[in-house]
């Protein structure tokens, strides 16, 4: 009826939603629009130039695109498999340690901390071939006389790149798989251990069942983050030794700043976007799964 | 004078109807309790007199009000929860003090209506401690003198000794009886133990499936119950419950086993009626272990053979075989059984219960 | 008696392979910030030496002072830099908190159609990436002429923010029984009283810590800061950074005083937060 017939949450969510539309919708939209345009900052009348789906067949055809594109995937792929991997790992070795438990969550929550542009940065330092700690390790411990080009080689900087990532955000599965252990009840592993079943199997059978809606929520909340990626290969090679660790974010950014081809930017952000829809759909998806399993209630 | 009055309250959730259109009058200062198995609809109707559910059809009158869209605050109520619901982030005295503090009442009032129900509950000692440092028994007091101190119309208690065990909610149900004698205010009480329900009620309201089954005093439903869910529900061991078809003067069990029709029921049934026949333990009993102060020829023996006994000390619960399935009995003064004695058990018929099979009414009057 | 003693020697192995592995592991967590800090302090000539020099020799606090005297080395005015970022990052958490707490409070509280949907479009929107956001909104925000303005990158962070905050703050609020707000507007509260007395006490440390990532995540930001500010009218510490790599010789130790002063504030935030967060992020995936 009227303004007044409002419901609660209508009301109390309407900033939000305000907000939200108002910042991301709305100019998402916007440029959504524009990736079908030969839009370029310099030139505003192209704006109004209706073009079709020109962008998209360029970009598509683009092998450069392609690469980005794939590497990207493969990143992601790498990054969050070992992650995982990593952060079970290190949950598992804390959640086992007797003495000092505050001090060691304090310390694996370290990374954390760090904004991605400073990981960058560090690693970049690390790495440098010249005067960073990996080199002057490696000469040190006598196992290498050269100068090996970490970040200056392809295939190395996709590595070092790789690195970075994963000890910047291993410690926030470490850390939810962590609450997850220790949210857990005793009795069931201890019953499983007088059934006889081995270590791996009271994990396999056990522990894992239970810990796996942890682990979504972390492959949750990292899904929604995953372009942090872009600020570490900004500033570590910034898509470089000529675009050997360009990523799909690193490509946008230069052909709508640097080239000024913002129409064909934002066809290509919208790949970027529909990635990232992608993956965290479909960690939601598997952590409404996992958590009816445990019959938690939603 | 009613002081709660429901009348045709209904709740539905979407399509479902959780409570269908029940009445019911509460007296000024009546203690009342609402008992039936978990889903029968008794919270919901709890939590519609509190104002925290919105009703979908019917009225709810409280002190001669309508109070069908008043927000909870304003209803004059006050209700203890099952899981007692105190303010973790305050003393007890804040929490006695709360609901005075909101209203704005002067210090020394709320001093005085915080000390007065503290003293009747015995919280003096406890006041600076936070919920977190209470047992649960003290908890239990608390969130009642939380309800005392705002003198309502009437008090809501939703299974409010459900969380403790078994010891604590005896001394609790105690406590809540004698409170009771001296607040004298009006209580509704929901509980799914008919025992707290029988030890503590003036009258009970037996629901099920979102209707009322019975209301009576607890002697009325137990000795007169309505229907046959009431004669199952109420009572511990449960009334013994066994289909059969009125025969002539007999009751014919399907087994071809029968009993003879009490006089009383003559007029209300004819031959080839289904009926159920109910008998509570404390009216089957092996000849000479029994209450039975009847008359003699109301009585009826047969030899059955014993499965299990259940040894209680100053009684034994006597499981014997009738028409292929166990009845309890109540042996007073017991005498030692084993499985497979047989012996000769007194059913006292003149305290028999009669339903229809087919509508679970009570054929009785 | 043999098993038994095989059995025993295992454990002992497995006790000593376990303070092993924790030992590493936490090693090579803090090894890039102890590098830092230590980089920080020492001499470039240390830094550069060839063969590296493992143990400082000297040790001074010359790269802090050089920063905050007036314009540092190079000319990166790291005080402007600095009075940005806590700027922009209170005011955006603030605002944040105040709209996630109503959306939080939402989601925790009420049935309504649509909820699971709508909790899942709102976390859409976090997922786009800052650099995909950052082009139609550059392109707005220079038609609203609030390139390079505190209110600009204010209101794309509190965007940024508010999806996460309801979701931790919707946790927060589920751990506060239902029966404390329904007792006390028995008690006599309104809904606004029984919310402000009773359920904003109980989670307000949650709150406090979905407002401190929230503040972390303004103070760490760089894909949309680096396009939408341009000076030190409003320019943050993370893109400030850029500034040194930018330079054809790196002054090293200055950029590792730098990152250290970014990280100090975050490293004690995300110290006093650590517990609750944890627990905002996974309440509702079991039970209690």
């Amino acid at each position: 009826m009227t303004a007044k017939r409002l419901s609660a949450p209508t009301l109390l969510l309407l900033p939000a939603v305000l907000v939200l539309a108002a910042v991301v919708v709305v100019p998402l939209c916007l440029s959504f629009y524009s990736s079908f345009t030969p839009f370029r900052l310099t030139r505003p009348e192209t704006f109004f130039t209706f073009i079709g789906l020109r962008n998209y067949r360029n970009i598509l055809s683009d092998a450069n695109f392609w690469w980005a594109f794939g590497r990207t995937v493969l990143l992601l792929t790498i990054a969050l498999n070992l992650e995982m991997l990593l952060g079970l790992g290190l949950a598992l070795l804390v959640e086992k340690a007797s003495r000092g438990q505050r001090l060691l969550r304090t310390i694996m929550m370290f990374p954390m901390m760090f904004s991605p542009i400073l990981v960058g940065f560090q690693f970049k330092f690390m790495f440098n071939d010249n005067i960073g700690l990996v080199n002057n390790a490696l000469q040190s411990l006598g196992l290498t006389q050269d100068a090996i080009p970490w970040l200056i080689e392809g295939h190395l900087a996709f590595i070092a790149i790789s690195i970075a990532e994963i000890w910047s955000s291993t410690s926030i599965f470490a850390i939810l798989i962590l609450a997850g252990l220790l949210a857990m009840p005793k009795e069931p592993v201890e019953a499983a251990r007088v059934d006889g079943c081995t270590p791996w199997q009271t994990f396999r059978y056990v522990t894992w069942p239970f810990i796996m809606p942890f682990a979504y929520i972390a492959m949750t909340i990292r899904s929604l983050d995953v372009a942090r990626a872009y600020d570490i290969v900004k500033i570590m090679t910034d898509g470089g030794p000529a675009g050997r660790t360009e990523l799909l974010w690193t490509l946008v950014a230069r052909t709508a700043y640097s080239d000024a081809r913002m129409g064909v930017a934002n066809a290509m952000a919208y790949f970027s976007i529909l990635l990232s829809i992608i993956f965290t759909v479909y960690f939601f998806k598997k952590l409404a799964a996992a958590r009816t399993q445990i019959g938690a209630e939603w | 004078m009613a002081i709660v009055s429901l009348k045709k309250l209904t709740k539905r959730y979407g399509n479902m109807e959780i409570v269908h259109g029940i009445d019911l009058d509460v007296a000024d200062r009546e203690f009342i309790a609402l008992v039936g198995p978990s889903g029968c609809g008794k919270s919901t109707t709890l939590r519609m007199i509190a104002g925290l559910e919105d009703i979908s059809a019917g009225t709810i009158e409280i002190g001669d009000r309508i109070v069908n869209d008043l927000p909870p605050r304003s209803r004059n109520i006050s209700m203890v929860f099952q899981s007692y619901a105190l303010y973790p982030h305050m003393t007890v005295r804040e929490n006695l003090g709360f609901s005075l503090k909101i209203a704005g009442a002067p210090k020394e009032e709320m001093d005085r209506r915080v000390a007065e129900a503290s003293a009747i509950l015995g919280l003096d000692a406890l006041l600076e401690r936070r919920p977190s440092q209470l047992s649960g028994g003290q908890r239990q007091r608390v969130a009642m003198g939380r309800a005392i101190v705002r003198d309502p119309d009437v008090f809501l208690f939703d299974e409010p000794l459900s969380n403790l065990d078994a010891k604590l909610r005896t001394q609790m149900r105690t406590e809540i009886k004698k409170l009771h004698a001296k607040v004298k205010s009006t209580v509704m009480y929901v509980t799914h133990d008919q025992v707290e329900a029988m030890t503590l009620a003036d009258r009970i309201v037996i629901m099920r499936d979102g209707n009322i089954e019975q209301v009576g005093t607890p002697d009325e439903v137990f000795q007169r119950p309505a229907t046959r869910f009431v004669a199952g529900f109420i009572g511990s061991p449960p009334m013994n419950l066994q289909e059969a078809t009125v025969d002539g003067g007999k009751i014919v069990f399907a087994s071809g086993q029968s009993l003879p029709l009490p006089g009383r029921f003559k007029a209300r049934v004819s031959a080839g009626d289904k009926v159920v026949f109910g008998l509570r333990p404390d009216d089957l009993y092996p000849a000479g272990h029994g209450l039975h102060s009847g008359d003699a020829a109301d009585v009826h023996e047969i030899e059955l053979p014993v499965t299990v006994t259940e040894p209680l000390g100053n009684e034994t619960l006597v499981f014997a075989e009738f028409d292929r399935r166990d009845w309890v009995s109540r042996m007073l003064n017991p005498r030692p059984l084993k499985a497979g004695d047989r012996v000769a058990m007194h059913f006292d018929l003149s305290q028999a219960h009669l339903f229809s099979a087919e509508t679970g009414k009570s054929l009785r009057r | 008696m043999d098993a038994n003693a095989s059995a025993r020697l295992k454990r002992r192995a497995g006790v000593v392979a376990h303070r092993v592995g924790l030992f590493l592991a936490m090693l090579l967590i803090c090894l890039p910030g102890i590098w830092i800090v230590l980089s920080s302090l020492r001499p470039t000539v240390e830094i550069l030496a060839k063969p590296p020099v493992w143990i400082p020799q000297q040790v001074s606090l010359d790269a802090y002072i050089a920063m905050f005297s007036g314009v540092g080395k190079g000319g990166i005015p790291v005080l402007d830099y600095f009075r940005n970022s806590l700027i922009i990052s209170v005011t955006s958490t603030v605002i944040a908190i105040a709209i996630g707490m109503a959306g939080g409070y939402a989601f925790a509280r009420y049935r309504f159609r649509g909820k699971s949907a709508m909790f899942l479009g709102l976390m859409l929107t976090r997922t786009v990436p800052g650099i995909a956001l950052s082009l139609p909104l550059f392109f707005v925000y220079a038609r609203l002429d609030i390139i390079d303005t505190h209110f600009g990158l204010i209101l794309a962070y509190v965007a940024l923010n508010v999806p996460f905050t309801i979701w931790l703050i919707d946790g927060f609020f589920r751990q506060v029984p239902k029966d404390l707000a329904e007792a006390a507007q028995i008690d006599g509260c309104t809904r606004w009283q029984a919310f402000w007395q009773v359920e904003f006490p109980l989670a307000g440390p949650g709150i406090a810590s979905a407002g401190i990532f929230a503040f972390l995540t303004s103070w760490n930001e760089f894909a949309l800061a680096s396009q939408l500010t341009r000076s030190i009218n409003s320019k943050t510490l993370p893109v400030g950074l850029l500034d040194y790599t930018a330079e054809f010789t790196i002054d090293w130790r200055g950029m590792c005083a730098l990152a250290v002063v970014m990280i100090i504030p975050a490293l004690v935030l995300t110290f006093i937060v650590q517990k609750h967060l944890v627990g905002g992020l996974t309440s509702g995936a079991v039970k209690g």
